[in-house]
């Protein structure tokens, strides 16, 4: 019975304290302001009535972020959503916190800004500078924030691309290699000349295309790094302005008696100098999006193409298989939606010279030197140079993509390990 | 004794009817901070039962049960702990529903690797005062400071001096021990359940037998030091004598001293004397707990 009893005035206690939340704090309006992610302490809020910033940077996920007095009592808190971007601002005793914090594919990122009531100060300030929105420099808008948000989104989005192209362009693309001169009785593409030369165009093309894709998404990324860079000074710009401010402040106090009115001329002139410099900035960032923008529309386009192309490229491949067949007198399959050839390729007399795709492999043990040749020979391909035990083997481009074609040689009896890659 | 009888059982049907509809408008969307406020203000002791049952749950699962008053107490403490948390994240939840999303908050805190510091050690009256002293520390400053007196018996000039602190520092010292002795002591006493009773007992044990009693308290003080350690700021990490001694003549971080010495009886031993420089230091510190502030 006595430890029912004692449960329940504890439960009571503690259901009491709930209640109370932050007036449960002994501490002042001076005292500062704790700052937790995800349940640790990352730093302190000087509560000095002026305005102060604490940003944090993280490299894992942010799940909550919490405000403590000095003396432990939680004072507000927010949440993290799963991916994006949340703000809110806590009134407390004195000054308002505005806590801002996101997360991106890798890790998160906080601001706390604590906001000082409207003060002497910012009554100047808006007085003079004619501020009339609200009582704080906005050190990174919301606007700014969400933009971040998405800029890293296509960070990622980009590396992943560039990742996929620099795989489909190793190998068959690089022109290192001298060309593998295929004679007309062994090769399939010595077939029916005018699909060959479509095929070849065509490759050509997409060539092209990959490397304009690969162009377009190196400016995007150069103009993702400006637009970081340029977050990232409009932050400082405003931890310039926040501490400018002190200053002022201070500067202001020791002449209050003097020379007030050289005060007041320095905080206008500060001011209006941070704040033109800030628009600037938001300027530059917006642009910046608008040019980002554009480039993201411009490769979903190449990306497109580059798709349509690479049907296009197989389907002919299939037709000139077809056409390989021994009966030569077989028509050629019609092509209605053909663009007509540039003339230069239509003026071409010869078999283009295919760059030939290299790779390496090694041979299971025992492998003799025949059955490698009968190998390579029913590759229509050519022997290069053999080091360290990998034998490098020239062939025309396979068609198939090239996981599947580097699978298709794993699976070949001799083959112990292939590699595209020296 | 009838009338009695008879009132007690009507106060408890409307009890259980309270009880019904309180859930029902907890299970309904709430959709701005405002309503989230209200709704979760008039359920709170509901919501309380129900996080601390979900604790309760939790302990019985992982073997960490034990039908005693100091489980209760552990599970309702930790169940008060999350319906905080709740209640002053969930303002930025809305749109939700309010009963869900505390079963989501509680069930996020159960599934990190070490959601709370449980230790049979931490359970005795002793073990408790030291969990909440600790605990406290890992969210509070004034605790975070009290911990030099309670583990050593320093007070604030030592404090300021064993730190190598200076200027406005050292000032907020004071100000900390000020008001851990006027409430933060009381009120961590409150939070963990710890009777005026059980305080006295603990006093009068360390007077009798100082010597067993400091060891006992030592070996409690590690286990809850490595555990709370881990809401330190990460880049502060333990040091050699070597870097502590740097990081004292240099004159830099005086936070990460004041956090990690607090936090770590090994780095307060190694680096107990730097902060003399040069001045008679006392001998090496001893833990000699103190139970009252
Ligand atoms: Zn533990
Ligand atoms: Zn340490």
């Amino acid at each position: 019975m006595e430890r029912e009893q004692d449960l329940t005035d504890y439960r009571d206690r503690l259901l009491n304290a709930v209640k109370a939340g932050a007036r449960r704090s002994a501490c002042g309006t001076s005292d500062s302001i704790q700052v937790f992610v995800n349940q640790r302490r990352v730093g302190l809020l000087d509560g000095k009535g002026v305005e102060a910033t604490l940003q944090v940077q993280t490299d894992v996920r942010i799940d909550s972020v919490q405000l403590r007095s000095e003396d432990g009592v939680l004072l507000g808190g927010l949440s993290a959503p799963e991916y994006g971007f949340r703000t809110s601002r806590i009134p407390l005793m004195r000054d308002t916190i505005e806590l801002r914090v996101q997360n991106y594919a890798q890790g998160g990122s906080v601001s706390a800004i604590s906001i000082p009531a409207p003060s002497f100060f910012h009554r100047v300030r808006r007085g003079l500078v004619g501020v009339a929105d609200s009582a704080a420099p906005r050190p990174v808008t919301f606007a700014g924030s969400g933009m971040r948000a998405i800029a890293f989104a296509q960070v990622l989005l980009a590396v992943a691309l560039v990742g996929l192209v620099a795989d489909r362009t190793t190998g068959w693309m690089t022109p290192a290699h001298p060309p593998l001169s295929v004679t007309q009785t062994e090769a399939p593409w010595a077939a029916p000349l005018a699909e060959v030369m479509k095929l070849e165009q065509q490759l050509v093309e997409l060539s092209r295309m990959q490397a304009k894709a690969v162009d377009t998404i190196q400016t995007q990324q150069q103009g993702m790094a400006q637009l970081q860079r340029t977050m990232a000074k409009l932050s400082s710009t405003q931890e310039t302005v926040a501490s400018s401010v002190l200053t002022v402040k201070q500067e202001m106090e020791q002449r209050r008696k003097g020379a007030g009115r050289d005060a007041d001329r320095m905080t206008r002139v500060l001011m209006s100098k941070a704040q033109s410099e800030q628009e600037q900035l938001e300027a530059e960032i917006h642009s910046l999006t608008v040019a980002n923008d554009q480039l993201s529309r411009e490769r979903a386009q190449l990306e497109q193409s580059n798709l349509e192309l690479k049907k296009r490229l197989k389907s002919t491949g299939m037709e000139v298989s077809k056409a390989t067949v021994p009966d030569r007198e077989k028509p050629v399959v019609a092509q209605q939606s053909e663009p007509a050839s540039p003339p230069q390729m239509a003026e071409a007399r010869t078999v283009p010279q295919q760059p030939p795709f290299l790779f390496w492999v090694t041979f299971s043990e025992g492998t003799n030197q025949d059955s490698i040749d009968q190998w390579v020979h029913d590759m229509h391909g050519r022997k290069g140079a053999l080091s360290e035990g990998w034998q490098a083997v020239e062939i025309v481009p396979p068609t198939e993509p090239m996981e599947r074609f580097l699978d298709q040689i794993k699976q070949t009896k001799i083959v112990k390990a292939v590699r595209i890659s020296r | 004794m009838t009338p009695t009888g008879i009132r007690y059982i009507s106060s408890r049907e409307q009890t259980m009817q309270d009880r019904t509809g309180a859930l029902g408008r907890l299970e309904q969307v709430v959709s701005t901070p405002e309503e989230f406020e209200r709704v979760v203000s008039q359920a709170l002791p509901i919501l309380l039962e129900r996080a601390t049952n979900s604790t309760k749950r939790f302990l019985r699962e992982t073997g960490q049960w034990c039908d005693d008053v100091a489980h209760e107490k552990f599970a309702l403490r930790w169940g008060a702990e999350y319906l905080e948390q709740f209640f002053i994240a969930g303002r930025s939840e809305v749109p939700c529903r309010p009963l869900f999303l505390l079963d989501a908050v509680v069930a996020k805190q159960h599934s990190r690797p070490e959601p709370f510091c449980y230790h049979p050690d931490l359970l005795t009256p002793l073990g408790r005062l030291i969990d909440g002293l600790v605990s406290r520390a890992a969210i509070s400053r004034d605790a975070l400071i009290a911990l030099y007196y309670h583990c050593f018996g320093l007070g604030p000039g030592q404090v300021i001096t064993v730190l190598g602190l200076t200027g406005p520092a050292g000032q907020r010292i004071y100000k900390n021990f000020k008001r851990w002795r006027d409430s933060g002591w009381q009120r961590t006493m409150d939070d963990m359940g710890i009777t005026e009773c059980e305080v006295q007992d603990l006093c009068s044990q360390l007077q009798r037998h100082p010597q067993p009693s400091n060891s006992e308290a030592e070996r409690i003080i590690r286990i809850a030091q490595s555990h709370y350690r881990k809401s330190e700021p990460d880049h502060y990490p333990c040091l050699s004598r070597r870097q502590w001694e740097e990081m004292f003549l240099e004159g830099y971080g005086s936070d990460y001293r004041i956090w990690h010495l607090a936090l770590c009886l090994d780095c307060f031993t190694a680096a107990w004397d730097l902060g003399f420089r040069g001045a008679a230091a006392i001998e090496k510190p001893r833990v000699e707990f103190h139970v009252r502030p």
